[in-house]
């Protein structure tokens, strides 16, 4: 049994390199294949990416009248944080407020010079407020619109966003949908290819295959070196994928992040799932390795 | 060592490679097998190894009955039987001492008794000076001994020959005519399957000829009459 596990192994080796040739397509196919998944995986994160990103700046702003005070605004505040659908509520106070209108009318004299000439601040205090989920900026609406809130709030600005929001929405679960539409047609494809270049790989044996069954050798001697070449291939085209995508990545996330202007970052979120990623991608390669050289063998053995 | 008891092989539809064949060999016997082209010579090799399946009768080898033999059990009946196919099988991608170590791996033999088995049996059929060349590197008298070498190493009680001196000048063939002479001299049993006729009446053992699947004739240092 020792000796015959050693041979198997030997067999093994031997037969990645005398072939190399083929050994070299079979393994690239297979590096296309999983890099095409990476790529995928890489999409999907910086779709989701700029989604997020958009949506965090998505919300509702409520402006209260200039006489509403501030406890008054802080309840209506701590009622909408009690809202199931809300994230967060942001106070700003009539003070900032004014601060941060002349800051952003600095180069325009007139309009400073006026508001001084009133003498006293004309803007109320403002809460921003973000949803956990766009879609649910309808119900917080409504939720503001009821009736004793009326003579509090001097107006909302959601319907600006209203339209944005909607298509943001509509963009995000088609990108989600495209996504797994996507990825399910092409690990569908890879896995043709694969299956059919190791059925190839194998075709080329098929002589041999039959002259060492014609020999006396057992269905597991014949099968055994294959299936260990499958798990070969499967490890080396992992290693390559990984030796790919992180320079790939690195180069890619730069641009991402002046993109979207945010800290999402695609090496670390690599980083973070390696394991999870690149073990699931290692457990597939090797699955489909198994099954097809199997298969492709058990065609042969039956001399 | 061998019986055939009314062994028939129809390919389907409806070729009839076989007919009720009986055929009994001895121990340590020599017997030549001759016929015409498609007369049913590799066939019966074949239902020997268990690569094909009698449609009809039984098959005892070394006292073994094959006829319904298992899957798991192929392989135990190859290792004790040495074969020269008619197109030889040797792996191409193996050198001459790769492809007769093979047939010794594949029984799980160890590797020092590898080196040392493998050596000896290429000197036998003189092919010592050129076992690490790869089978496209040989003549045809090379590859043919190299077959032989590869269904001797391991030493079996049973050799069958299909066609081994096929596409070989007389010399060549006499040469490995001679090797077989010699191997059945040593006590194995040697069914040697030919055309050759001049092969057939010179070494003045036992004939059997076929015809369309029936066996016509069963001498006693018989002679190629056609
Ligand atoms: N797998 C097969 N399917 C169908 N017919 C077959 C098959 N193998 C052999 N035959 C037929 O059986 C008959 C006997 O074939 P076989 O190979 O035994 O002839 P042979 O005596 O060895 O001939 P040769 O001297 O040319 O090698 C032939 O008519 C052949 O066409
Ligand atoms: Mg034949």
């Amino acid at each position: 049994m020792l000796s015959s596990g050693s041979r198997v192994l030997k067999f093994a080796f031997q037969d990645f390199f005398r072939n190399f040739w083929l050994s070299f397509v079979t393994l690239t196919i297979l590096v296309l294949a999983l890099f095409s998944i990476n790529l995928l995986i890489i999409f999907n994160l910086v779709a989701q990416a700029s989604i997020g990103a958009i949506e965090d700046k998505v919300n509702v702003s409520v402006y209260f009248k200039p006489e509403i005070t501030q406890d008054q605004v802080l309840a209506v505040s701590k009622n909408l944080q009690g809202l199931n659908e809300v994230k967060d509520v942001t106070y700003i106070s009539s003070e900032q407020a004014l601060e941060n209108f002349k800051t952003r009318h600095q180069d325009n004299p007139e309009i400073l010079q006026s508001i001084d000439e009133l003498g006293k601040n004309p803007l109320g205090a403002s809460l921003i407020v973000t949803a956990k989920v766009t879609d649910q900026y309808t119900k917080i609406m409504q939720y503001l619109a009821e009736p004793h809130y009326d003579n509090l709030i001097e107006s909302k600005n959601f319907d600006d966003h209203r339209l944005v929001i909607s298509r943001i929405s509509n963009l995000m679960s088609k990108v989600n949908t495209g996504v797994v539409a996507v990825a399910l047609v092409f690990v569908i494809i890879a896995l043709l290819i694969i299956f059919n270049a190791i059925r190839m790989a194998i075709y080329t044996h098929k002589e041999e295959i039959m002259a060492m069954k014609l020999l006396g050798a057992t269905n597991w001697f014949v099968q055994a070196p294959f299936l260990l070449e499958g798990i070969i291939f499967a490890i080396l085209s992992v290693l390559l994928t990984i030796i790919i995508v992180y320079p790939l990545v690195g180069v890619i996330q730069p641009y991402v992040s002046s993109l979207l202007e945010t800290n999402f970052n695609l090496v670390t979120y690599f980083t973070n799932n390696f394991f999870t990623i690149f073990g699931l991608e290692l457990l597939g390669a090797i699955l489909i390795n198994l099954i097809s050289s199997y298969w492709a063998v058990s065609k042969y053995v039956r001399v | 060592m061998i019986y055939l008891k009314k062994i028939s092989k129809i390919f389907y539809p409806k070729s009839i490679a076989l007919k009720d064949i009986n055929l009994h060999i001895k121990p340590k016997e020599f017997v030549s097998i001759v016929g015409q082209s498609g007369a049913g010579k590799s066939t019966m090799i074949k239902i020997l190894t268990a690569e094909e399946k009698a449609s009809n009768g039984n098959v005892v080898v070394g006292g073994w009955d094959i006829t319904d033999i298992s899957q798991k059990e192929v392989p135990v009946l190859r290792r004790q039987i040495g074969v020269v196919y008619q197109d030889f099988k040797l792996l191409q991608k193996k050198t001459v001492f790769e492809n007769v170590a093979f047939a010794l791996e594949v029984c799980g033999i160890s590797n020092s008794r590898i080196n040392q088995v493998v050596p000896q049996v290429l000197k036998i059929v003189g092919l010592k000076d050129k076992m690490d060349r790869y089978p496209q590197q040989l003549s045809g008298g090379e590859i043919q001994r190299a077959a032989i070498a590869r269904a001797l190493v391991h030493r079996p009680k049973i050799l069958l020959a299909d066609e081994p001196t096929g596409n070989l000048d007389s010399l060549n063939t006499k040469d490995i005519i001679d090797l077989l002479l010699k191997i059945n001299e040593f006590g194995t049993t040697v069914v040697l399957v030919t055309h050759n006729k001049d092969v057939v009446n010179r070494i003045k053992k036992r004939v059997v000829l076929l015809e369309s699947g029936k066996l016509v004739s069963d001498e006693e240092e018989g002679k190629y009459i056609l």
